[in-house]
């Protein structure tokens, strides 16, 4: 298990990194969540400009609760939320060129086939530690369409040490959120047999 | 334990507001012990370090006043109260107070219409808070049980309207069902969490239960029917045995805590809701006196 610093936006593919292995990201991290998501596939599609450059981003699946101090918004709490919404948007922000998703819960066969695609990874913040996790931000740089309402905003976020994060999804095709569904149906094929036994 | 938060006559929106803030930072007691009890049992290593981080962040929240989550999940009240109560005043104070929180950075703004998706931008809007109420004859005084409920778990929820055959021999299908939602679900419930079952009357009454199972319980207690209270710790076992683990990374703790409630239903159907709350247990109660004395329950 390595346990790595990583520099955002990344240069290069995540492919060293594997399934178990604690990361820390410096740099620029940008949050997105569903309406954000729908609003980029619409942009992308009517072949509109996208507001920022997501060249060897990190997207955070997330949605902080800020306070504006004389017209500047300093944040306050930040944690993830559940990536699988996000589910069928990870080809898309794949081929816009984002290398890394940080969420928690984990994502699915299309995420895990377009992390092999890109040489990416899926990060798993600690859920329901925004307080902790906002100790690794230094602070909001910028928003963008903010008119989808604080929580559906990008917030272009300035880190430093952002973490610990745990790589739940890695470019080799492994899950570990599919391995441990996997041994957790065995169990309880083993529960019940025993039961009728 | 129960301590007396208040004996003048303040405000009501004053006391609810206090109320909201301090739920929002923190957890619940019964949670707290819970996680660190399954923190010193926790045999993965991992899974240990998740549960030190959600420890530390707990900490973390209580002592820069800070919402303990980013998100403040979806209001729920429970009240009950008696003959001589006044719900005027309290279900005109709970929602400014909540919108009060808002502004003042305990909660984000997080309320949408269902369809726009259009965000109201300080948490108001229709049917929130959601208000449950209960009248309990000769209760002399009013109680109010404030419940923010994550809502990444609620895409783990389940619902499935039963037949008697379909419960199964001693309850097989009925577990079968509750494990198979668990393990869906995953760590998208943000685990360890608490699984609330509400069983009986139709849909509506057996989700309603489900969600006030892991509301309004100590998440430590035992049921008072031993035969729900046998069942509860038979799935609590069952389903930390699954190995799904703090987050759904793996480990020995999924849930801290098995809730069932009850009602009656009809001979033909046996309506089943699970229901899951996160390791983030923000709630809260108190109970409020004629005198205006107002005691904090948890």
């Amino acid at each position: 298990m390595q346990n790595v610093q990583l520099m955002a936006p990344v240069t290069s593919n995540l492919t060293d990194l594997m399934i178990g292995d604690i990361v820390h990201i410096s740099g620029t991290i940008l949050t997105a969540r569903d309406m954000a998501h729908l609003r980029m596939k619409e942009y992308l599609s009517e072949r509109k400009q996208l507001p920022l450059e997501f060249k060897g981003a990190v997207i955070f699946h997330a949605g902080p609760v800020v306070e504006k101090v004389d017209e500047k918004y300093i944040l306050r709490v930040i944690g993830p939320t559940t990536s699988i919404r996000m589910e069928p948007y990870t080809r898309m922000l794949g081929d816009i060129g984002v290398k890394a998703i940080i969420g928690k819960g984990g994502m699915g066969e299309d995420t895990l086939a377009a992390l092999q695609r890109i040489g990416g990874i899926y990060l798993q913040a600690p859920p329901g530690c925004a307080v902790k996790l906002a100790e690794g931000v230094k602070s909001i740089k910028q928003v963008h369409w903010l008119d989808l309402g604080v929580p559906e905003a990008i917030w272009v976020l300035e880190a430093k040490c952002f973490g610990p994060l745990i790589v739940g999804m890695d470019s080799q095709g492994k899950s570990l959120y599919q391995e441990v569904k996997e041994k957790a149906l065995k169990k309880m094929q083993d529960m019940f047999i025993k039961t009728v036994n | 334990m129960h301590k007396i938060i208040s004996k003048s006559a303040t405000n009501m929106y004053e006391q609810i507001y206090r109320l909201v803030k301090d739920v929002c930072t923190g957890i619940s007691e019964d949670c707290l012990t819970l996680l660190k009890e399954a923190k010193e049992k926790e045999k993965n290593k991992t899974a240990k370090d998740i549960l030190e981080t959600m420890l530390v962040n707990t900490k973390l929240a209580k002592q820069q006043q800070k919402p303990v989550c980013q998100s403040p999940g979806f209001p729920t009240c429970y009240i009950s109260f008696g003959e001589q109560s006044n719900l005027q005043d309290i279900q005109d104070s709970l929602p400014k107070a909540i919108q009060a929180a808002t502004k003042d950075g305990y909660l984000r703004p997080s309320m949408v219409h269902p369809l726009t998706r259009k965000n109201t931008g300080n948490n108001s809007g229709i049917g929130i808070p959601n208000m449950e109420y209960q009248y309990v004859p000769g209760q002399n005084y009013l109680q109010l049980i404030i419940s923010f409920k994550g809502c990444g778990a609620e895409l783990g929820n389940a619902l499935k309207i039963f037949t008697p055959a379909q419960l199964g021999k001693k309850y097989t299908g009925l577990k079968r069902f509750i494990l198979r939602a668990v393990i869906e679900a995953g760590g998208k419930p943000c685990p360890p969490v608490a699984v609330g079952i509400g069983i009986g009357g139709q849909m509506d009454v057996a989700a309603r239960l489900s969600r006030k199972a892991v509301s309004i319980r100590d998440w430590r207690d035992t049921h008072p029917d031993p035969g729900i209270s046998n069942l509860e710790s038979y799935l609590l076992q069952a389903v930390n045995s699954l190995g799904i683990g703090p987050a759904g990374m793996g480990g020995d703790t999924t849930a801290l805590a098995v809730k069932i409630e009850l009602s009656h239903t009809h001979t033909a159907i046996a309506p089943v809701a699970v229901n899951f709350h996160c390791w983030v247990a923000r709630k809260g109660g108190i109970k409020i006196f004629p005198d205006a004395t107002i005691q904090r329950i948890f």
